[in-house]
């Protein structure tokens, strides 16, 4: 029976809808014409149908973008998109990075920057606008049926991001027509992506995964259009563009997981993060043997195989990160959405592209007869472009493992520790891509004078030893040799590099990005190394450690510390105070007071305040933490809430005041004289005297009532006095007594005898039981020198910059020179 | 034969070896019964022994987070974890361990979850704790 909804407004998902089957069609329309515009250069039909299907494509994203954007900002939650990555208490700002949160979201932000890139090329790329596009456009029909959501044989094709709720979960309250009234909020937003990271991490990471298609569609059109050489020039500022957008998106993603995750780092090796940077690495070995072959015509095989694996090495690790294939090896890999066997098709496609391509066009590759010069720029970079393809296929390996197991059936795990086990390859890889994009600078291409490159290569060699040596000796990296080694590497290369800088600004301006460039990854080196290698954990906790049998033999002691709200606790150069915590929902921020003190004057030197919040998210899965960070210029202080006292607890303590009895512990009965001095737990309490004329407020006194007052002074632990007097009352045979309490100390005393044949007073004590104070568990970690790395990846990426205008630079002299 | 061809069959040829040498790194998805005989670091897969006693008792040690699982072949062991609660692990149908047994306790370096997801029973959510990097709120007890 068909339900009639109330309350749905369907036309923004039909509209999404539409757009997404017109943005596949027209995408593979438009790959048609382009394919079959190419080798008609002369009859312009095709290339009018291309243009026009492309330019309606890119309407058409835009729209799929629009109408999704609409439902989520509107809190449409008969949407399933919106409803399960947003919620209505979602900041502005959040909205769109709960818009690439999931999957579709994301192959959408890829398909608009490969329309906009694709409007730059159509405007640009001239001649080589058909081939390049057809191949663009393939790719762009290749996402858009992701995102198609049809069930085509009884398959399903993608995954619409417009599709129901009610159509995506089966649940009970579907059958209600009114389901939309009982659902109150979306699921929200995972808490570790609120941060502002996330609102521009994902559009530069896939902006520079966009980027890649272009030297990958340029070296298809190149062999497919058998223009071996013309190619490489025009690819060369492209591949250069996409090293820089994913390079930046890479180091943003780091600098997100460094701010804002609990991986206690910025590099953690997971598959995710590795997935991305293997074609970065690629691409990079990519531009120079480009460049290398440009200059020499030398590596031309190499060259047009690193720009294209590079792309189709993008496409697998799409599969990686979306297919579910990761299982368990990840943190934060998506779910498979059904999109598998559709991912295995996308990459699948582009392999057999480029294969098909190296393979049948392998014959007529322009090859050079003459053997490179050992002493020769273009050999290096070829050796250099080389190890980084090595360093790729271990991360490759290793990171490929589930989908070893899946394929052959296997079941290995992945390494235990696999941050240890990916540097112990890395650090020899990296070691040698320092030194070689040191001394390879003082290369010339074809020919190099051997005596005026060793005199320069050894001038720097031996600056770079002091550099080593000063660095070596104040980072304190000198306990291990290969630490030492690649600080050495990474300062041959800034050495190097800055003298070739140093001669650019003398007039040879043409180096200036590759020399910038290479300083950034000398710096990156360094930073990445210093940080990584020396970062100690500085809340050992060894005062509140309490050994467990047969356990502390083994273990460390632990990284987290325990702090109870207002108790100072000495922490290496700090001493450190939880102060209380604030709560901005759906946050609660945790306020933790640094201070420095100096030893001999006892002053307080520095003090700072660190709020690492948590956010209570049941959806989510409980509380998430995220740590708070204080930068210095040369290093980090980060701390991060590792526990803390659950909240419903809090609040009993804190609702309610009790005032009766039942508030307090069993009472300690005392049998007092004047003078005497009891103990209470925080301190004590003396009696001083008595006052036979005390007064009762609101009884006024007859003649034969006797009114004592207990006259007693409390002294606390920590210095304050109180008085209070209990009183003792007989009024016409019967006793009563009026208790004080002195609330600060949570004590409550009764005078509630006199016993005149012991001669004695009988006081009661009551206390409160102790209020259990408000507790943190807590870890901080000591960054050094991490400022480098974010430095160098700065620097890098203006490097790569500086060499695009360059190379575009050279592109227009060469279009003019044949003019 | 050029130079670069020589170069380049040297470096396909470490790579592979490489390869083959990664494999030793690599580990092994195995039970309680081997951990105890192999006596080295590995992961162990099982569930939560929910009727048991997870105890965590920050005012007394921080960094000690103990409970009992089942292996895949329902084997108990009592798990000693070196670092704060994981939040949420009441809730997991699946944890992967990775540590080594000292003795009748098993003591794990990570603990790894497979969570129901939030919305749909078909989809997983993992999260990951290492020692000490995920949040957990703790009730202490009363006394």
């Amino acid at each position: 029976m068909d339900i009639t909804y109330v309350g749905e407004s369907l036309l923004p998902g039909k509209i999404g809808q539409f757009f997404v089957i017109l943005s596949f069609g027209t995408a593979l329309l438009s790959c048609i014409s382009y394919y079959f515009a190419a080798p008609h250069k002369e009859d312009r039909s095709w290339l009018n149908i291309a243009r026009v299907a492309f330019w309606i494509n890119v309407a058409a994203v835009i729209g799929i973008g629009s109408s999704l954007f609409y439902i989520i900002y509107n809190h449409l939650f008969e949407y399933h998109y919106a409803w399960a990555h947003s919620s209505r208490s979602l900041p502005t700002h959040y909205i769109i990075s709960s818009f690439w949160e999931g999957q579709e979201g994301s192959f959408w932000l890829w398909m608009f920057w490969q329309g906009l890139l694709g409007i730059v090329l159509v405007f640009r790329a001239k001649s080589w606008e058909s081939p390049v596009m057809a191949v663009v456009m393939l790719c762009q029909a290749v996402l858009g049926s992701m995102l198609i959501g049809v069930e085509i044989f009884g398959e399903r094709v993608g995954s619409s991001p417009f599709i129901l709720l009610r159509e995506a979960m089966n649940a009970p309250i579907f059958s209600d027509p009114n389901y939309l009234g009982m659902i109150a909020d979306g699921s929200g937003l995972n808490p570790t992506l609120q941060n502002y990271w996330m609102v521009i991490h994902p559009p530069a990471l896939f902006l520079g995964f966009a980027a890649m298609i272009v030297p990958f569609a340029y070296a298809v059109a190149g062999l497919w259009q058998r223009r071996y050489k013309e190619w490489i020039a025009v690819g060369i500022p492209w591949a250069l563009f996409a090293v820089m957008v994913l390079g930046a998106g890479i180091i943003m993603g780091s600098f997100w997981a460094y701010e804002a995750l609990n991986f206690g780092g910025f590099w953690a090796w997971d598959p995710v993060e590795n997935a991305s940077i293997i074609p970065w690495l690629t691409l990079i070995a990519a531009v120079h043997v480009m460049i290398a072959y440009k200059n020499s015509g030398h590596s031309y095989f190499t060259a047009a195989f690193l720009a294209m694996i590079s792309f189709v090495l993008v496409i697998y690790a799409s599969f990686l990160t979306r297919s579910g294939v990761l299982g368990e090896t990840s943190v934060h890999s998506f779910t498979d959405l059904g999109l598998y066997w559709q991912l295995v098709a996308f990459n699948v496609i582009f392999l057999a592209i480029m294969v098909y391509l190296l393979v049948s066009r392998k014959k007529e590759m322009p090859s050079s007869q003459k053997e490179e010069d050992i002493y020769s720029r273009e050999f290096w970079l070829f050796i250099g472009a080389l190890v980084l393809v090595v360093a790729c296929v271990q991360i490759i390996a290793s990171t490929s493992i589930p989908v070893f197991n899946v394929v052959f059936g296997t079941k290995v795990a992945p390494p235990l520790d696999p941050v240890q086990h990916y540097n112990k390859w890395q650090a020899g890889f990296a070691v040698v891509i320092g030194l070689l994009s040191a001394f390879t600078q003082f290369m010339k291409y074809k020919r190099t004078d051997v005596r005026k490159f060793y005199t320069a290569a050894l001038a720097s060699l031996v600056v770079a030893i002091v550099v080593t040596a000063v660095v070596v000796y104040i980072t304190k990296v000198y306990t291990n040799f290969m630490y030492i080694l690649l600080v050495f590497a990474a300062a041959y290369t800034l050495v190097a590099n800055g003298k070739i800088l140093g001669d650019a600004i003398r007039g040879k301006w043409k180096l200036t990005g590759s020399a910038v460039a290479h300083i950034g990854f000398g710096l990156l080196l360094i930073g990445g190394l210093v940080a990584a290698a020396t970062n100690e954990v500085i809340s050992v906790n060894s005062s509140n450690y309490i050994a467990v049998a047969g356990f502390d033999q083994v273990e460390k002691p632990g990284d987290n510390l325990f702090l109870t709200e207002g108790e100072p606790t000495q922490m290496g150069d700090y001493r450190i105070t939880y102060v209380g915590d604030s709560v901005a929902p759906p946050n609660v921020y945790y306020k933790i007071n640094y201070e420095k003190i100096d030893e001999e004057t006892g002053r307080v030197t520095e003090s700072f305040q660190l709020r690492p919040f948590a956010q209570n998210n049941p959806q989510m899965g409980g509380l998430v933490g995220t740590p708070a960070t204080k930068h210095y210029l040369t290093h980090d202080v980060y701390t991060l809430i590792t526990a803390a006292m659950s909240e419903p607890h809090q609040q009993g303590q804190q609702g309610g005041e009790q005032t009766g009895f039942e508030a307090y512990d069993e009472p300690a009965t005392y049998e007092t004289n004047i003078g005497d001095t009891l103990r209470y737990r925080n301190g004590y309490i003396v009696v001083e005297g008595i006052n036979r004329n005390a007064t009762v407020q609101n009884i006024p006194r007859k003649d034969d009532d006797i009114i004592v007052g207990l006259k007693l002074r409390v002294h606390a632990a920590t210095g304050e006095q109180y008085e209070a007097e209990p009183v003792f009352l007989i009024r016409g045979g019967t006793t009563f007594d009026l208790f004080k309490d002195v609330e600060e100390q949570g004590l409550r005393l009764r005078f509630s005898n006199i016993m005149p044949q012991k001669d004695k007073l009988e006081l009661m004590v009551y206390q409160k039981p102790l209020p259990e104070k408000k507790w943190v568990v807590f870890k901080a970690i000591k960054f050094p020198y991490i400022n480098f790395f974010w430095c160098g990846a700065i620097v890098m990426t203006i490097g790569f910059f500086l060499s695009i205008f360059r190379r575009n630079k050279e592109i227009r002299k060469e279009r003019i020179k044949p003019a | 034969m050029k130079k670069s061809s020589v170069i380049a069959i040297i470096v396909i040829a470490l790579a592979i070896a490489m390869i083959i040498v990664m494999y030793a790194d690599s580990s092994t998805y195995s039970t309680f019964t081997e951990a105890k005989e192999k006596q080295s670091e590995l992961y162990v897969v099982g569930v939560l022994n929910k009727e048991k006693e997870l105890l965590y008792n920050p005012t007394v040690d921080a960094n000690h987070f103990s409970f009992y699982m089942y292996d895949n072949d329902s084997t108990e062991c009592r798990v000693v974890f070196r670092g704060a609660k994981p939040q949420d692990i009441e809730r997991s149908e699946q944890i992967v361990l990775t540590g080594k047994m000292v003795g009748n306790e098993f003591h794990a370096s990570k603990i790894l979850m497979k969570c129901p997801s939030k919305y749909n029973q078909d989809e997983i959510e993992v999260i990951e704790a290492n020692t000490a990097q995920t949040i957990g709120f703790v009730d202490t007890p009363i006394d």
